[in-house]
């Protein structure tokens, strides 16, 4: 049984995604702020955790807004 | 002793008058609780992405330092208390950035210098009581004009995904009706007056 393989944009033995890389993680941000679902991002679970992580580390510390402007 | 990565969100008032006295703060609260500090430098001086404590930019130090596990949870109530750390994230990291060690000897050098932080747009409350006000009058000019907000509406929605387009299909059905209404009571009087 084969399973559907996803198009993943980012392999998940990348560098890990850091909150200080802020010209990454806009890339995942709408307009609004608010973060880019799976089916946008094509991340596995485990990387998107990572992505929420680092993206509420950035805005915790002023870098990444909560609401867009 | 673990090693753990600080960032840390100094206030601009305090390194505007030395940076040095700014740094030292923030890692003179880690080495009062036995930490020893790897490396610190000044990682940027930004715009913040919206206002912390009535401020709209603010520096970042990173530190780099090796401590007791179990007093963290006192460093961090000592930066909750402090005044010049505006906010803190303190993370656990496997070993220095490559890269780290330089900019910490860099910044130590004598013709290091930090440059003069901007002037900041302090936010009064006068000053967001009157931008609001502001808003609303635009709003209630929008309602007058009806017809006028059409167009407007139809340029967002060609920006924004299909879902919001639906959205604004519909808001401008009511706009285009009210549009009629207005003028079907208009010529109304006019007949009455004539």
């Amino acid at each position: 049984m084969a399973r559907p393989v996803k198009k993943a944009t980012r392999p998940c033995d990348d560098p890990r995604l850091d909150y200080k890389d802020l010209e990454t993680l806009s890339k995942y941000l709408t307009p609004q702020g608010q973060i880019h679902a799976r089916r946008r991002t094509g991340y596995c679970s485990k990387c998107q955790r990572e992505l929420k992580q680092a993206i509420k580390r950035a805005r915790h510390m002023g870098l990444l807004p909560f609401v867009g402007s | 002793m673990n090693l753990y990565e600080g960032m840390f969100l100094l206030d601009n008032n305090v390194v505007r008058e030395d940076w040095n006295e700014a740094k030292a703060t923030a890692t003179g609260i880690l080495e009062k609780h036995g930490a020893s500090v790897t490396t610190a430098r000044r990682w940027a001086e930004r715009s913040l992405a919206y206002t912390i404590q009535k401020r709209n930019r603010g520096s970042y130090l990173l530190v780099h330092f090796e401590a007791d596990p179990d007093k963290i949870s006192i460093m961090r109530r000592d930066l909750e208390l402090n005044e010049t750390v505006m906010r803190y994230l303190i993370l656990t990291c496997d070993g220095v950035p490559e890269g780290e060690a330089e900019l910490h000897e860099a910044e130590l050098s004598a013709d290091f210098s930090v440059p003069e932080p901007p002037e900041d747009h302090v936010v009064d409350s006068d000053e967001e009581e009157e931008s609001e006000e502001g808003e609303g009058a635009t709003e209630e000019a929008s309602e007058e004009a009806p017809a006028a907000d059409a167009p407007a509406e139809e340029a967002k929605a060609e920006e924004t995904p299909e879902a919001e387009e639906a959205k604004t299909e519909e808001a401008e059905a009511p706009a285009e009706e009210a549009a009629e209404a207005s003028e079907e009571q208009t010529e109304e009087k006019s007949s009455e007056e004539a």
